[in-house]
């Protein structure tokens, strides 16, 4: 009697189960209840990332995913295609400097439309990037900051300067400053001023003439992008419906891919990657963000570490090489402040020296103390997690005779110290603001970032001076050399040692093709297309 | 002679309701807890080192004076811990649970999102491992000392002892990678769009939007999350399960009920489950309570929305507000579910609303 009755719970149980999970096992697209854009006859794309989405609202949005999703809906004054981040180009508008490069005018290209049909005008430009400047608690304000936007007819804007502003394209190519349809806008809370009330309908739909439109958007799980019917550029939309998905695991990402239910994983790393086998494509490069130590110059927070040579110790004590083991497919050793794809970039990072090493940390009066090295342990970045480098980091430092205890810590509590300059040897990482060399002058003594570490503009006036010229170049031959030379200053006596530049690793599979990434967007949603 | 006898007083209201006076303390005392919740939640999220407006900013923004004063003045980061809580208490009373410090939307919004999220698969799970400890636990106790007993003892310390991240990675593994037998990740196939909102619970949104088709993705993307949820609760009911039902299988009306030559199973429904109804209703609380507030690992692997998922970014974050909407949710949620077995304490038993 009860063996029948446990035979039936038993059959009951795992047939239930079985039979639900069966009822859509794979993929089922062939079912959908959502509207949107013509098609684009490509299908649906699913692409896998962690989100970090917070707004659908550009003007409000200084965040990766936010970014990404934000560059297929909305086009920019300028951009960059792809990979190709060395010079920006034209996307809505071409544009000119004056001699001093502290006045950029930008000419509207013709016929261009937004996703209602509205032609993009001046006055569009005008209060897009005015409207940035007004929402003062937005995270991307500050990319406006000394920049005075002015009308000259109704296709030309002018943008102008306090002083010589090379990156000022670059600037502009952040999807922080889209352009967005003012007129919609302005009808649904839009202002220019702390007023404005436009987020919760930018967050549910779109105003924009990029390639896509935003059909749904929840932050928490995903955003769906149909075609812009509209759309009149260069990138014109290759599928039907595009699907981004918040998986906060890599793991998960990895055997969606791999099981066909998503087509592309935006956060796998190297050794995830490295196991992918065939029919999936890989594209490494390495990311725009590096990862340091921080070697304090104040003698109140660090002591010994205040000396010069305590940082020279640290620099040629190191093996790079066995880092970078640690970092996976697509990473590079860090040659300087400034990564490789970034004017300026050093073409060779440091040689160690075991020996110079030794005779620095002598000369620099360590007596034989433990040092803690602080770090964030829960914020891995580009795959990369802190805590293994930081072993390695202590392992290495030890072979010269330096004692080093680890002091992780979460981001959100590291982070007060770092950013008040208050540990005296910490590894943080650095990335920048926007696809430009300058988001690195930071590092410079006096500079933002040189604070951090303790070093005032006096305590070394020379690369303060190399500062000044990279910021003041008017040229983009001049700027290079003062770029150059910067990093090779900060290499040589700079109170921060460049370890490793983690690589970012987008892989799909084989029903996609032209999957690039790129700094500002992470992955340029509209160049990917259907493969065949 | 005359009579001195007092006469009777009329008997006051809890002792002609004894239920509903019953019902009024216990709500009482929920209420007192609850705001002891929000005292202690607050206190502990204010004191956390850390500087919440650096972690929500990020580099650039928070170089900004602008914007960090106006980050500042929006969520009252420059008042005193005393007058930023009566502040949140007199918002929570209104049904304001703050603003996030992350994203600028309302934490009530968000947790609107994320609470049916959770409650899917609380559910569904409590669901699977009532059914399943129940019917494990009694099978043991049935056969108490013998082979199926050991067997079923060693499963249900099993179940307590899998590492649930593992669980989950290598479950998907299986049976979505290698069987295909499981839907992918996430509530909803990609194709799918969710259902307009009524409960939050997509099950029910897409029955009640009647979308059939909708409303068995939804119910196979619960499977798996729902299955390794429940595997630690099947081993803790089961364990319980089986000594309650070994306690009343001893006592005297069992017997009695025995010696009558009643069918075991009668014996079992009716008698047993019946005498154990109480403990085993305080374990499937307590089990439920810690079903909703401890999925976040579930959640992270099958890319589930819910309140665990909130929960941990808030805490990364250091969103205060989110932290302390996620402390309140949880609170009530243990209040109700204790307040809920309490009151079938004293529905099921009269001894318990006279005492």
């Amino acid at each position: 009697m009860l063996r029948t009755s446990r035979r039936t719970v038993i059959a009951l149980g795992l047939g239930a189960s079985l039979a639900l999970a069966g009822c859509s096992g794979g993929n089922s697209s062939n079912n959908t209840s959502g509207g949107g854009g013509e098609g684009a006859g490509g299908g649906t794309l699913v692409i896998d990332t962690a989100f970090s989405l917070e707004t659908g609202d550009p003007g409000r949005n200084y965040v990766p995913t936010g970014n990404m999703m934000l560059h297929a809906i909305y086009d920019t004054l300028l951009t960059f295609e792809g990979s190709a981040e060395d010079e920006p180009i034209p996307s809505l508008a071409t544009v000119e400097q004056n001699e001093d490069a502290t006045a950029f005018t930008f000419t509207l290209v013709e016929g261009r439309t937004f996703s209602d049909g509205a032609p993009v005008t001046a006055d569009d430009v005008v209060f897009s990037l005015t409207r940035v400047q007004g929402i003062t608690e937005s995270k991307a304000n500050f990319l406006m900051n000394g920049i005075s936007v002015e009308k000259v007819d109704d296709t030309t804007v002018t943008l102008t300067t306090d002083g010589p502003s090379l990156e000022l394209p670059a600037i502009v190519t952040n999807p922080a400053l889209s352009i967005l349809n003012s007129a919609a806008v302005k009808e649904n809370g839009g202002t220019t001023g702390e007023d404005d009330a436009a987020e919760d309908f930018l967050g549910s739909t779109s105003a924009g003439s990029g390639p896509y439109m935003l059909d749904s958007m929840d932050i928490t799980s995903r955003a769906v992008l149909v075609p812009n019917p509209e759309y009149n550029g260069e990138y014109a939309p290759s599928f039907d419906r595009i699907v981004i998905r918040n998986v906060t695991e890599s793991a998960t990402q990895l055997i969606n891919l791999q099981g066909g239910d998503s087509n592309l994983a935006v956060d796998l790393n190297g050794d995830q990657v490295a196991g992918l086998g065939e029919g999936f494509t890989v594209s490494s490069s390495p990311s725009a963000q590096t990862i340091f130590l921080l070697v304090n110059q104040n003698e109140e927070v660090g002591k010994v570490t205040a000396n010069p040579k305590f940082a020279e110790a640290v620099r040629y004590a190191l093996n790079y090489e066995e880092l970078l083991q640690l970092a996976g497919e697509g990473s590079e050793q860090a040659t300087g402040v400034i990564p490789p794809m970034f004017l300026g970039a050093l073409d060779s990072g440091v040689t160690p020296d075991p020996e110079r090493a030794k005779k620095a940390l002598e000369d620099s009066g360590y007596d034989g103390e433990t040092i803690s090295l602080q770090f964030p342990s829960d914020n891995p970045v580009g795959g990369v997690e802190f805590t293994p480098v930081a072993e390695r980091v202590q392992a290495q430092l030890k072979g010269i005779g330096l004692a080093v205890d680890l002091a992780p810590a979460p981001f959100a509590t590291e982070i007060e110290p770092y950013v008040n300059g208050t540990e005296a040897f910490s590894m943080w990482y650095w990335g920048p603001d926007f696809a430009d060399s300058s988001s690195f002058l930071p590092f410079g003594p006096g500079e933002k970032v040189g604070l951090r570490a303790g070093w005032e503009a006096e305590d070394d006036p020379e690369i303060a001076e190399l500062v000044t010229a990279a910021q003041d170049a008017t040229s983009v031959e001049e700027r290079e050399q003062a770029m150059s030379e910067y990093a090779t200053a900060m290499q040589e006596e700079g109170p921060f040692v460049p370890l490793i530049v983690p690589g970012l690793n987008l892989a799909s599979d084989t029903s996609v093709t032209n999957v690039q990434n790129n700094t500002n967007w992470t992955l340029d949603i509209p160049l990917i297309q259907p493969a065949g | 002679m005359t009579s001195t006898a007092t006469p009777l007083q009329p008997p006051r209201f809890w002792q002609r309701w004894p239920l509903l006076g019953y019902v009024l303390r216990r709500l009482g005392t929920s209420v007192l807890l609850m705001l002891g919740v929000t005292m202690v939640t607050f206190v502990l999220t204010a004191l956390v080192p850390g500087d919440p407006i650096a972690a929500a900013l990020g580099e650039g923004a928070a170089s900004n004076p602008a914007t960090v004063a106006a980050y500042v003045e929006q969520h009252g980061l420059d008042k005193s811990i005393p007058e930023r809580y009566l502040i949140y208490l007199t918002n929570l009373l209104q049904g304001d649970l703050g603003t996030s410090i992350k994203t600028g939307r309302p934490v009530a919004t968000e947790l609107a999102t994320a609470v049916p999220a959770t409650i899917e698969i609380a559910l569904g799970a409590i669901i699977v491992s009532l059914a399943v400890g129940l019917t494990l636990g009694t099978i043991a106790a049935h056969h108490r000392g013998r082979a199926t007993d050991q067997v079923l003892r060693v499963v249900s310390l099993l179940g307590l002892s899998v590492p649930t991240f593992w669980l989950a990675i290598m479950a998907y593994h299986t049976f979505f990678l290698r069987l295909g037998v499981a839907p992918g990740a996430g509530r909803l196939d990609p194709a799918f769009t969710p259902p307009p909102t009524v409960t939050g619970l997509y099950t029910v949104d897409f029955i009640l939007g009647g979308d059939p088709v909708g409303f068995f993705d939804a119910l196979a993307h619960l499977a798996l999350p729902v299955l390794v949820l429940s595997l630690f609760t099947i081993g803790l009911l089961t364990r319980f399960i089986r000594a309650a039902v070994l306690e009343v299988l001893d006592t005297d009306y069992v017997r009695a009920a025995r010696a009558k030559g009643l069918p075991a199973r009668r014996v079992i429904v009716a008698y047993v489950l019946r005498g154990a109804s109480l403990p085993i209703l305080t374990v499937v609380g307590v089990a439920f309570g810690v079903l909703l507030s401890g999925t976040v690992l579930v959640e992270a692997v099958y890319a589930w929305p819910g309140l665990g998922t909130y929960a941990f970014n808030s805490a990364i974050n250091l969103d205060l507000p989110g932290v302390m909407g996620v402390g309140l949710v949880v609170g009530v949620i243990y209040l109700v579910i204790n307040f809920a077995v309490d009151l079938l304490y004293g529905v099921l038993d009269p001894r318990v609303r006279l005492a």
